[in-house]
């Protein structure tokens, strides 16, 4: 059977119901064969050398990470901590998605981003453990994938070697089973707050880095978008993921699921939302009066919309359909 | 009123929207009340989403409160500055339930010239407004 490595990123509160969905997907995994399994801190406050990166970073094969984050979230967020995969198929939905739903937390579909650098050929299959309460449904998700993954990808599996883990790493073994079990936890991390970007949507058209006057964003040696200084970020501020033509940046813990990397399109994708024929701001505007609040806030002039606002609004060019334009339709479409 | 007793201090002031404020240093450090304890019930999880140091304008959006009752946002009781938060409730809030008007304190704050009520005229505003807030309440749990 291949070998899969499943890794647990605890939730922050102190919820008993959550915990104890967390305890008890551990029990099970800890019996199962075939799996290794460890418990690290909430993935998004992890800074680099923190044990609970040195763990991911270690295992260099399949992995299926569990967390209280929509996939995508934690998938970047893995992603921009170098470590990086394929992102595995699930037939679980994540949080606020419906059962009807064809495949939404699955591959990504129509998107034409640049892609990330260098992606072993291994697969990261990210769960939300905020979607179902029986962590039974978790447990034999893990072993479908487990199944799946022997029969799919076995040579791969074969071939790898895991990397080195670094002693310090607490681990217990079970009595009659060869696979171990490692909880990294030791005392709360202070809560983060940072971008992070889905590269499979990201086109590297620059504009965040235009908009966000915080130095949050850098490029690379080949000139390519990064979250170079994260904690730059202002806490609570979501305002470049609202300018990102393509919804590619996620605050994982923004409680709009469109910003927070809920599956699907951003705000103006595939549900109606007709609150800016009711006065509502546009996401332009809304992001421009949120970066004025934290420029006001670090003692600087607010600037508005005159700086580094996406050229797209700028000059709506005759010819491109606006969000309202594609509102229209859709209600046409409705044949009211 | 509802029959849970909820105590009220007269040593510190209050806002309107269920916090106490108590004057420590040169700031004011700033609560939640039994009352609003009461409402939450069993608090599990509490974050902040404005940097300490920053001027913020009453009600605007400062935080986030996970209970065993609901998920809240928190708002500036007035407008004023947030001068830091109480680091030992990141980790673990249950100071809040065990001990609200001390060691459950929420944050210090340095108020830009807001009135605030004295323990009678909190009870009162609590009076006078519990009709409304078991509205409130109750109209949502039909959503």
């Amino acid at each position: 059977m291949a070998h899969i490595s499943v890794v647990l990123s605890q939730t922050r509160s102190k919820n008993p119901i959550k915990r104890h969905l967390e305890e008890e997907i551990a029990t099970a995994l800890l019996l199962e064969s075939g799996t290794d399994f460890a418990v690290v801190p909430h993935i998004y406050d992890l800074y680099p050398g923190d044990t609970g990166l040195l763990y991911l970073s270690s295992v260099k094969g399949h992995i299926v990470f569990l967390s209280w984050l929509y996939p995508r979230a934690a998938h970047w967020v893995l992603d921009r901590n170098g470590i990086k995969g394929k992102s595995g198929v699930t037939l679980l939905k994540s949080l606020g998605e419906e059962e009807d739903e064809e495949d939404a937390g699955g591959e990504e579909e129509d998107h034409h981003g640049v892609g990330s650098d260098a992606i072993p050929d291994r697969h990261i299959f990210c769960l939300d453990l905020r979607a179902y309460d029986d962590p039974q449904v978790y447990v034999n998700e893990i072993r479908r994938i487990t199944q799946e993954a022997s029969v799919k990808f076995v040579p791969l599996a074969g071939l790898i070697q895991e990397g080195t883990r670094p002693a310090q790493f607490q681990q217990f073994t079970i009595p009659g089973k060869d696979d171990k079990g490692f909880v990294i936890t030791g005392e709360p991390r202070a809560q983060r707050w940072y971008p992070v970007i889905d590269y499979t949507r990201c086109t590297n058209c620059l504009e965040c880095i235009d908009f966000c006057l915080f130095g949050v964003y850098g490029t690379d040696h080949a000139d390519k978008i990064l979250v170079e200084s994260q904690d730059n970020c202002k806490r609570g501020c979501p305002a470049c993921s609202r300018v990102c033509p393509e919804n590619a940046i996620i605050f994982p813990e923004h409680k709009m699921p469109a910003i927070a990397g809920a599956p699907g399109e951003g705000p103006g994708g595939l549900k109606i939302d007709l609150s800016r024929l009711f006065g509502a701001p546009s996401a332009i505007e809304l992001a421009a009066k949120e970066r004025d609040t934290e420029l006001v806030r670090d003692g600087r002039q607010a600037v508005g919309l005159t700086v580094g606002i996406p050229k797209r609004q700028a000059g709506n060019s005759p010819g491109e359909k606006d969000d309202l334009d594609k509102l229209m339709d859709d209600l046409d479409r409705l044949e009211l | 009123m509802g029959k849970y007793e909820a105590r009220i201090p007269t040593d510190r002031s209050y806002v309107p929207t269920h916090m106490w404020f108590r004057v420590e240093g040169g700031a004011y450090r700033v609560g939640f009340t039994a009352y609003a304890v009461r409402l939450l019930q069993d608090v599990y999880f509490l974050c902040w989403n404005v940097e300490p140091g920053s001027a913020v304008v009453a009600r605007e959006e400062i935080g986030e409160i996970e209970s065993s009752k609901a998920i809240s946002t928190i708002h500036a009781p007035a407008d004023g500055t947030l001068i830091s938060f109480n680091q030992e409730l990141l980790g673990d809030p249950t100071p809040i339930n065990v001990d609200c008007y001390g060691t459950g304190w929420l944050f210090e704050f340095e108020p830009a010239g807001t009135e605030l009520l004295t323990a009678a005229d909190y009870l009162g505003h609590l009076e006078g407004t519990w009709d409304e807030t078991q509205r409130m309440i109750k109209g949502q749990m039909h959503d």
